[in-house]
C-alpha cells in the first residue's frame, strides 16, 4: 500500500473514532442501581450565595446526553411511558410544552430527571420506583434533544408524530437561558 | 420436547406441500443434471475416440444420430419443465383452498423481540391475548394476519409452512393447516436487531379438546394470590416497574409494552424461546434480562433479594 | 319563523309569563324555572331542567341591543377557562372558577356588585395533572338554598348561598386512577345528579345522586360492566334492538376493557319532571385506538334515560357504536314538545358531537329523525329501521396508519358548548365548529392515573376554510334555518333572550349578540380574552334586564392560550393546536365577568 493511501486510511480511522462514544451502547446501566442525582436543585436563588459551583455537568449525565443510543430508547420510553398523552410530540397539553424555552422546574438533564422521578405540584406524577435510572435518564436525554439542547448527530432522525415536516428534534431551537446553561 | 425444527417436517398441510412440490424438483432436477453429466461424459469419451477423424478436414453436416439425440434432449427437458410448472400451479391451488376456509383468526404483532399473539373472533369478549406462544388445534385451517410493531420480522413455523415477512405499516398473512399434534419452535427469519436470534415463538398442535381446554383457561383472568410471598409479589409487580410495561388481565397492570404475562407460567418458554420455563430461569431472567438477552427492552431492576423472591412466586401463580 | 308550526309550548310559555307561578308543564320546562323567569333568576346553567337556555326577559330587543353598556366588571384572579355562566338567585350573583374551583358570591344589590364572600374548596394541585381539555368547571346549581358544584379532584361540594359556608362534601372522584369531576350537576327531584369525566385516563365511567341534604350517594350507575353495575335491569326496556341483550356492558369489550373504557359523564343532565327520567350522555369509549376495543363497546357513546329516584335505566340509544374519533354524546339534551307528523309528542332534540341532529321521543328512545346539521365524510347516515350508524370503512383508524381527512374532526360537530332553544321561533340556536382531522392510531398502554389514548391527532379547518359556524335548525321540518360562519371555533353557548335576541361570544373575545329571526349581527363588544362561557340573562335589583359572561380563554379548544402550549407541534393539546397556531397572537388568558345593561 503506497504512503498516501496509508496516512489517509490512518486519518478515517481516527475521525471515525469519534463517532465510538456517540454510539456506545451500555444496555444494562453502570451500576444498576445508579441514582438521579438527589441535589439538583430546581432553583437559581441560594440564600447566603451559591455554593460553589452550582452547573458542573455530572459525568452520568454526560453519559446519557449525548449518546445517540440513550436519546433513542428515551424516545421509545416517551411514547410507551405516556409522557406523550401530556406533553404531546413536545408541544404539550394537559402538560406544558418541552420544545420551548421555558422551564419551570429548570431544563438541566439533572433537573429534567430530578422532575420525572419526584414529580412536580401542579400535576406532574413521580415516576420514582416506576422506571429505573438508566430509564430515566434516558428519558431526560430525549427531553433534552426535543428542544434542541443536545448534539445534532446524538439526535435521531425520524420522530414518532405523523407529520410532513422535519422532525422537531432537528429544528433549531432556543437555548436554555445563560447561566442555567450547564454546557461548560 | 420440541419436535425437531425441520421443513421436511411436512407437519403443517402447506409445509407439506411445499415438501412434495420440492421433492418432485429435486427428483427431476436430478434426473437431468445426472443425464447432462452422463451426456458430457459420453461426449468426452467419444471424442477422444474420433478425434483423427475429425481433423481429416471433413466437416460434412451431423450425423443423424446427433441430431435425435438432440431432438429427444430438448424434448425431455421441456417435459420436465412442463411437469415442474403444472406441479407448482397445482400446489398454490390447493394451498389456496387451504387458505380460503379458515376456522381460527389469529393475529400476530411482531415487537422487538418478542410475538404478541391475539385470537381474535366475532365475539370480543371472546377474545384472546398472548405472547410468544401459538396453540393451534390440529386439522383446522387457521389464518393469521401479521402486524409489525416496529421493524421487519418474518414468521416461520418450518415444520408447518413457509415463511411471511411482518412488515410495518402493512398487514400480511399466512395460512396454517397442521396435520400432526406435536411441539413445534418457530424462529424470526428476517434479521431485526441485536436480539434476532432470540425471537422463537412455542408453536403447539393438539386436539381440539386440548386446545379449547387451553383457550378457556387463558380467558379466565388472573387469580389473585393467596400466599404471602405471591402476595408481596404482587404488591412489588402491581406498584413498582413491572405494571409500567406488562398487562395482567384481571389486575391493575394494563400496559403493551412488553408481553403479556396473564399466564406466563404455562408456556414452554421464558422471553421468547430465550431460556426454558422453570423456576431456575424465571430467577436469572427476572433478577438481569441484560445477561440473558443483553440489548432487549426489559431493563435489570436491581431487584433486592427478598423482592426477587416475592416476584418469581408470584410469577409462578400465572397459569 | 317556524311558520306555519305554532308550538304549543310557546303558547303554554306566554301564559304562564302573565299566570301563576305554580305550573306544571307537559315536560319541556318545569314549574320551577316558569317561576324563576318571573323572578329572572338563573338557578342552573341550562336556566330549566329541560335545558332550553332561553330566557322570558325582552327589555333588550334588536332595536335597543346596540346601546348595552358595560354595567360592572369582576375580576376572578384565575388565568384558565371559563366554562361557567354566572348564576343569579335574588339579588346575588355567584361565579364558579376553574382550578381551584372557587365560588365566588358578589352583592348586585350594591353599586359594583362587591364580594360578599369566596369559598374554596381547594382542591390538590396534582388534580391539574389528569385534567384532559384545561382545568376547567362547567358551572354550579342552586337549589334550596344551597348551591352545589364539583370539584376537580372529584367531590361534590354543598355550599349554603346565603353564609358561604361549607353544607357537606362528597368524594366521589380518585386523581389517582385518572377522575376529575367537571360538569355542572343537575338538581332533580331533591337529588344532586352528578358524573365523573377522564375518558382519556381509561377510567370508567358514571353517575350517582346523591341527597340534597346530606350528601349521601343514593345511586351510582356504572356506564360500562354488567347490567347489575349500570343498574339495568326489568324496567329496561331500549327502542332498538342493537342495545339489547344481557351484560352487553360487558359483552361488547374484549376481556376486561371494559373495566378502563370510558363511558364517562361529563356533559349535561336534563331531566322531566313528568315522566320522572333523567337523560344524559356517556362520553367516548377508551382508548382513542379502536383495533384495542373491537365490539360496540357499551354503553359509551350514548343517550340513557334513567329513573330519577332509583337510578335504573329506562332506555338507550347508541349514537356511535364502537366510536373511532372520540365523538363523546355528552351534549345538551333540550327537552320540548313537537309535532311529529301533525301529532304532538314529547322529545328531546340533541346537536350531537358525531353531527347528527337528533330527535327521539323521550318516553321510549325511539329515532324521530336525525339528520346531519354539518358537514361528515366518516357516515353515510343512520339506518332508519336499526336506528344504527352507517360508518364509511375507508375511514376508519389504523395503528401504524395516518387516516386524513376525517369531518368531524375529534371534538365533532359540536363540543360541550350547549345551543339555546327559543320557544318564540321554534328554533335550536347551535354555535359550533368546522374542523376535520388526521389521526393515527397507535397502541395505547393503560397505566393508571395517565392518560390512555392512543392517537396522534392534527386538526385543521373543515371545508370553507371557516373554523367556526352558527347555525339555526329548525327541528320539527330537520333543516337549517340559516347559518353564518365564523373565523375561530366557537366553544360558548349560546343564550337565546324573549327580546329576539340569541348571545354568544368568540374565542379572541368579541360578545356578540345576532337577531334571532335571520342571524344578523346586531351588536358586539370586545371582552378582555376569549369567550368560551355560558351568557346569562335576569332581572337586576332594580327590575331591569342584565346579561352576563366570563371572558377567559381556555378549554381543549383555548388550551393554547391558557397552558401556553407551543404551536411548533401540531399534534399538542389532543391535535386543536395545529388548528388554533393564530390563536395566541389574537387573545391572552383572563378570567373577568362583564355584565351588560341597556342605559337609564
Amino acid at each position: 500500500m503506497s504512503s498516501p493511501c496509508r496516512a489517509s486510511l490512518a486519518l478515517a480511522a481516527v475521525a471515525l473514532l469519534g463517532g465510538c462514544d456517540r454510539e456506545e451502547r451500555d444496555s444494562r446501566g453502570q451500576p444498576v442501581t445508579e441514582t438521579v442525582p438527589a441535589g439538583a436543585t430546581a432553583d437559581t436563588i441560594y440564600p447566603g450565595g451559591p455554593s460553589g459551583s452550582t452547573v458542573t455537568l455530572s459525568p452520568k449525565a454526560a453519559a446519557y446526553e449525548n449518546n445517540a443510543y440513550h436519546i433513542a430508547q428515551g424516545q421509545q420510553l416517551y411514547g410507551q411511558m405516556n409522557c406523550v398523552g401530556c406533553h404531546a410530540h413536545g408541544g404539550g397539553g394537559m402538560g406544558p410544552a418541552l420544545i420551548d424555552d421555558e422551564w419551570r422546574y429548570g431544563g438541566r438533564i439533572e433537573q429534567i430527571a430530578t422532575t420525572i422521578v419526584e414529580g412536580r405540584p401542579n400535576g406532574m406524577p413521580s415516576f420514582r420506583g416506576k422506571l429505573t435510572d438508566t430509564q430515566i435518564w434516558e428519558l431526560a436525554a430525549y427531553v433534552r434533544a426535543m428542544s434542541g439542547q443536545v448534539r445534532k448527530d446524538a439526535v435521531g432522525a425520524r420522530t414518532d408524530e405523523p407529520s410532513n415536516t422535519p422532525p422537531l428534534t432537528q429544528t433549531r431551537r432556543e437555548p436554555i437561558v445563560p447561566g442555567e446553561d450547564a454546557t461548560p | 420436547m420440541n419436535t425437531v425444527q425441520s421443513v421436511f417436517g411436512g407437519q403443517g398441510a402447506e409445509g407439506a406441500q411445499f415438501l412434495s412440490l420440492m421433492t418432485l424438483f429435486t427428483v427431476v432436477t436430478t434426473i437431468i443434471y445426472l443425464l447432462v453429466l452422463a451426456y458430457l461424459a459420453l461426449a468426452l469419451w467419444r471424442r477422444r475416440r474420433t478425434e483423427h477423424t475429425v481433423e481429416s478436414g471433413d466437416h460434412a453436416a451431423e450425423p443423424p444420430p446427433q441430431r435425435t439425440a438432440l431432438i429427444g434432449w430438448v424434448a425431455l427437458v421441456n417435459t420436465g419443465l412442463i411437469v415442474l410448472t403444472v406441479a407448482s400451479f397445482l400446489t398454490d391451488r390447493a394451498m389456496a383452498r387451504t387458505a380460503s376456509s379458515p376456522a381460527l383468526e389469529i393475529e400476530i404483532i411482531g415487537h422487538q423481540w418478542w410475538w404478541d399473539v391475539k385470537y381474535t373472533g366475532a365475539d370480543p369478549s371472546q377474545s384472546l391475548e398472548t405472547a410468544n406462544e401459538l396453540h393451534l388445534p390440529v386439522g383446522v385451517p387457521a389464518h393469521i394476519t401479521l402486524k409489525s410493531a416496529d421493524v421487519i420480522h418474518s414468521f416461520w413455523v418450518p415444520n408447518l409452512a413457509g415463511k411471511q415477512d411482518l412488515i410495518p405499516g402493512r398487514q400480511t398473512d399466512i395460512s396454517i393447516k397442521p396435520t400432526r399434534t406435536g411441539l413445534f419452535r418457530s424462529q424470526c427469519a428476517e434479521f431485526c436487531g441485536v436480539q434476532h436470534t432470540h425471537m422463537a415463538l412455542d408453536v403447539t398442535v393438539e386436539n381440539r379438546a386440548d386446545f379449547l381446554r387451553w383457550y378457556r383457561a387463558g380467558l379466565q383472568p388472573a387469580k389473585a394470590p393467596t400466599a404471602p410471598l405471591a402476595k408481596a409479589g404482587y404488591a412489588y409487580v402491581m406498584t413498582r416497574q413491572c405494571a409500567m410495561c406488562h398487562n395482567i388481565t384481571g389486575t391493575e397492570a394494563g400496559s403493551h409494552f412488553g408481553p403479556d404475562l396473564t399466564h406466563l407460567a404455562s408456556r414452554r418458554s421464558i422471553a421468547a424461546g430465550t431460556l426454558p420455563m422453570n423456576r431456575g430461569n424465571l430467577y436469572g431472567w427476572v433478577a438481569d434480562p441484560q445477561a440473558n438477552k443483553p440489548g432487549s427492552k426489559m431493563p435489570t431492576l436491581g431487584l433486592e433479594p427478598n423482592e426477587l423472591h416475592a416476584v418469581v412466586a408470584y410469577l409462578e401463580t400465572l397459569k | 319563523m317556524a311558520g306555519a308550526v305554532r308550538w304549543r309550548l310557546a303558547a303554554l310559555f306566554i301564559c304562564t309569563l302573565l299566570a301563576t307561578p305554580a305550573f306544571a308543564q307537559t315536560g319541556a320546562v318545569t314549574a320551577r324555572s316558569v317561576a324563576q323567569a318571573d323572578n329572572g333568576n338563573w338557578e342552573m346553567p341550562g336556566k330549566n331542567v329541560a335545558a332550553t337556555r332561553f330566557s322570558a326577559m325582552r327589555e333588550i330587543t334588536p332595536a335597543n341591543v346596540r346601546n348595552l353598556r358595560v354595567a360592572f366588571t369582576a375580576s376572578t384572579g384565575i388565568n384558565r377557562g371559563h366554562e361557567a355562566p354566572p348564576l343569579v338567585i335574588g339579588g346575588t350573583m355567584y361565579l364558579v372558577t376553574p382550578f381551584p374551583n372557587k365560588l365566588i358570591a358578589l352583592d348586585l344589590t350594591k353599586p359594583g356588585a362587591p364580594t360578599k364572600w369566596v369559598f374554596n374548596p381547594k382542591p390538590p394541585t396534582a388534580a391539574q395533572g389528569v385534567a384532559c381539555c384545561d382545568v376547567v368547571n362547567r358551572g354550579a346549581v342552586y337549589a334550596n338554598g344551597r348551591l352545589f358544584f364539583n370539584t376537580l379532584d372529584g367531590r361534590t361540594v354543598a355550599v349554603d348561598a346565603r353564609s358561604g359556608k361549607l353544607a357537606w362534601q362528597t368524594k366521589l372522584g380518585d386523581i389517582q386512577r385518572g377522575e376529575t369531576m367537571t360538569m355542572a350537576p343537575t338538581v332533580a327531584n331533591g337529588k344532586v345528579i352528578v358524573g365523573n369525566s377522564g375518558g382519556e385516563m381509561g377510567v370508567r365511567g358514571w353517575i350517582a345522586a346523591l341527597d340534597t341534604g346530606s350528601g349521601r350517594v343514593v345511586w351510582k350507575a356504572f356506564n360500562t360492566g354488567p347490567d347489575k353495575d349500570v343498574l339495568i335491569g326489568p324496567r329496561f326496556r331500549p327502542f332498538y334492538a342493537m342495545d339489547r341483550g344481557k351484560d352487553l356492558g360487558v359483552k361488547t369489550w374484549p376481556p376486561g376493557a371494559w373495566k378502563i373504557g370510558g363511558g364517562s359523564v361529563w356533559g349535561w343532565v336534563s331531566y322531566d319532571p313528568q315522566l320522572r327520567l333523567i337523560y344524559y350522555g356517556t362520553g367516548n369509549p377508551g382508548p382513542w385506538n379502536p383495533e384495542q376495543r373491537p365490539g360496540d363497546n357499551k354503553w359509551t357513546t350514548g343517550v340513557f334515560a334513567r329513573d330519577v329516584d332509583t337510578g335504573q335505566a329506562v332506555w338507550f340509544y347508541q349514537s356511535t357504536p364502537h366510536d373511532l374519533y372520540d365523538h363523546d354524546d355528552i351534549n345538551e339534551i333540550i327537552l320540548v314538545d313537537m309535532p311529529v307528523a301533525k301529532r304532538m309528542r314529547p322529545v328531546l332534540l340533541r346537536p350531537a358531537r358525531n353531527g347528527f341532529f337528533y330527535v327521539h321521543d323521550r318516553r321510549t328512545g325511539q329515532l324521530l329523525s336525525a339528520k346531519p346539521y354539518s358537514y361528515m365524510n366518516v357516515a353515510k347516515g343512520i339506518d332508519p329501521h336499526t336506528g344504527r350508524l352507517i360508518p364509511v370503512p375507508e375511514k376508519e383508524p389504523k395503528v401504524g396508519r395516518v387516516v386524513r381527512n376525517i369531518c368531524p374532526a375529534a371534538p365533532g360537530a359540536k363540543d360541550w358548548n350547549p345551543a339555546a332553544f327559543s320557544p318564540i321561533t321554534g328554533v335550536v340556536y347551535i354555535p359550533h365548529i368546522n374542523l376535520c382531522m388526521d389521526m393515527g392510531a397507535l397502541e395505547a398502554n393503560y397505566i393508571a392515573g395517565t392518560p390512555y389514548v392512543g392517537a396522534d391527532v392534527k386538526m385543521y379547518a373543515g371545508p370553507g376554510g371557516n373554523r367556526g359556524v352558527f347555525t339555526a335548525w329548525d327541528p320539527v321540518h330537520a333543516r337549517k334555518v340559516w347559518e353564518f360562519k365564523e373565523d375561530l371555533p366557537l366553544w360558548s353557548p349560546a343564550l337565546a333572550t324573549a327580546g329576539g335576541l340569541v348571545f354568544y361570544g368568540t374565542m379572541d373575545g368579541w360578545f356578540k349578540a345576532i337577531d334571532q329571526r335571520n342571524g344578523k349581527l346586531v351588536w358586539q363588544f370586545k371582552t378582555g380574552s376569549g369567550i368560551i362561557g355560558q351568557p346569562i340573562s335576569y332581572r337586576g335589583p332594580d327590575g331591569h334586564q342584565y346579561v352576563a359572561v366570563m371572558s377567559g380563554v381556555g378549554g381543549w379548544a383555548g388550551a393554547i392560550v391558557a397552558g401556553k402550549l407551543d404551536p411548533r407541534d401540531g399534534t399538542a393539546a389532543l391535535g386543536f393546536v395545529n388548528a388554533m397556531k393564530d390563536l395566541p397572537a389574537r387573545t391572552d388568558a383572563g378570567g373577568m365577568l362583564y355584565v351588560f345593561t341597556l342605559p337609564r
